[in-house]
């Protein structure tokens, strides 16, 4: 059950980036991490316990805590601000609805954003549904990204937003929990409600299709092994 | 640890850090795992260029104001409950009266019943029709009276709202008055339609509890 790694910062997961080890290699843990680590499954309590309780700082902290990072995500699974800060707050309210049924099967924060996960394909499915009925040229229900701040390497960003477009439902929400928002495989598969194995061989397989979309293709040489 | 090109992609899913280390130092030396395992982490850098973590306490501000609506209107629509069976000014006595006041209501209803099943069937039943109406135009009337209370109490507040769920509030009581306005003069023209005395019941109702929720507001 996942429940500590989702406050680690995405560095301290993913080593690759720092150019330790391969993607999704976790180091190692220390004491402090550890300790760390401890805080953040008792500030996930204390948050849970006060949201229950209907108390209004349980919320801000945890927008203060999660909430950027749910914005990035909706706004990543929509292709759209806008649509982003409208699921965003639709999350919220389902949590000050729904705490009652929370178990505590699952860390709070990934109960969240399971919430917000599927808020953000129900608003995609309507969205698909207002197309049809306006009769819309666009056959893609794909997000259309749009305006951002800006980044190191737009073209780059581009690219990919346009090569996860074409991936599965299943695939970008695996790939962008992992690789963007840095969640264990262990908290997307409490996320999503898969298992742990299948999150790794969906990021596996969303990977190799991203690769084939976005490199040249290689020589014959190249590609032979 | 040896690897060898066949290793990779078994890596790639779900190696180990020994692993991956022993896999970096495979492709040191060779050129086809170096480009796989260059472009396996490319990958994992281009996804930092889809995370943008601003802060934005417009949208908390938002969230706010939605999630206080969400606790008004929960609390409005337990409120009542709440206060006739939980309140400490609500104690046992006044709850002891309540059930005498219901009790002798029953009482006399029962020998309203009694002393008039002695009538004739046609007699009777044109009767019950008529004076069946006369209690819903009452009972209507009275209830209609008391919102106004409700609503003169209400007033102050939704003639200045000063926040944008008080406006809301008042745009959907204009909304409710128009509604029911329109029931009332069908109700008019068809009396004894049991139809549209509901219909008019279920706005009256949801007035009520509008105003109610304006009133808890003020709070």
């Amino acid at each position: 059950m996942g429940t500590v790694g989702l406050t680690l910062r995405w560095e301290h997961r993913i080593s690759s980036v720092a150019g330790e080890g391969g993607p999704g290699v976790q180091p190692s843990e220390s004491a402090p991490q550890r300790n760390r680590e401890q805080g953040v499954v008792a500030e996930d309590a204390d948050l849970a316990a006060g949201c229950l309780a209907g108390d209004m700082r349980a919320f801000e902290r945890l927008y203060q805590w999660q909430g950027a990072r749910m914005r990035n995500l909706a706004r990543n699974l929509l292709g759209s601000q806008t649509e982003a800060e409208d699921a965003v707050q639709d999350t919220f309210l389902k949590i000050q609805r729904g705490i009652g049924t929370f178990r505590g099967q699952s860390s709070f924060v990934t109960w969240t954003f399971r919430i917000l996960v599927n808020t953000c394909h129900d608003l995609r499915r309507s969205r698909v549904r207002r197309k049809e009925q306006t009769r819309d040229d666009s056959r893609d229900a794909a997000p259309m990204p749009e305006p951002h701040a800006p980044v190191a390497h737009p073209s780059l960003r581009m690219a990919l937003e346009r090569a996860l477009a074409q991936l599965t439902q299943h695939q970008r929400d695996v790939f962008l929990l992992y690789e963007v928002e840095g969640f264990r495989h262990a908290e997307i598969a409490a996320t999503l409600e898969i298992s742990e194995t299948a999150s790794k061989n969906t990021l596996f397989q969303a990977k190799k299709n991203l690769r084939s979309m976005l490199e040249p293709p290689r020589s014959a040489q190249a590609g032979a092994r | 640890m040896n690897i060898t090109c066949n290793d990779r992609e078994r890596i790639f899913l779900d190696g180990s850090p020994e692993e991956w280390a022993a896999l970096e130092q495979h492709a040191a030396r060779c050129a086809a795992c170096a480009e796989e395992v260059r472009g396996w982490k490319a990958l994992s850098m281009a996804a930092e260029e889809m995370r943008d973590y601003k802060e934005d306490s417009q949208l908390w501000a938002k969230i706010e104001n939605s999630l206080r609506g969400g606790e008004q209107r929960r609390t409005a629509e337990h409120g009542f409950w709440e206060r006739l069976t939980s309140s400490r000014e609500n104690s046992l006595g006044w709850q002891t009266a309540l059930a005498g006041a219901l009790v002798v209501v029953l009482a006399l209803s029962s020998v309203y019943v009694v002393l008039h099943r002695g009538m004739g069937d046609s007699g009777q039943s044109r009767l019950l029709k008529n004076s069946t109406l006369a209690e819903v135009e009452r009972t209507e009337r009275d209830y209609r009276q008391a919102i106004d209370q409700l609503a003169a109490d209400a007033k102050p507040q939704l003639d200045s709202p000063a926040t944008p769920l008080m406006a809301s509030y008042k745009e959907k009581l204009i909304v409710l008055d128009g509604a029911i306005d329109e029931l009332r003069t069908e109700a008019g023209r068809n009396p004894s339609n049991a139809h549209l005395r509901y219909q008019l019941l279920a706005m009256y109702q949801e007035k009520q509890l509008t105003l109610q929720e304006v009133l808890e507001t003020k709070r």
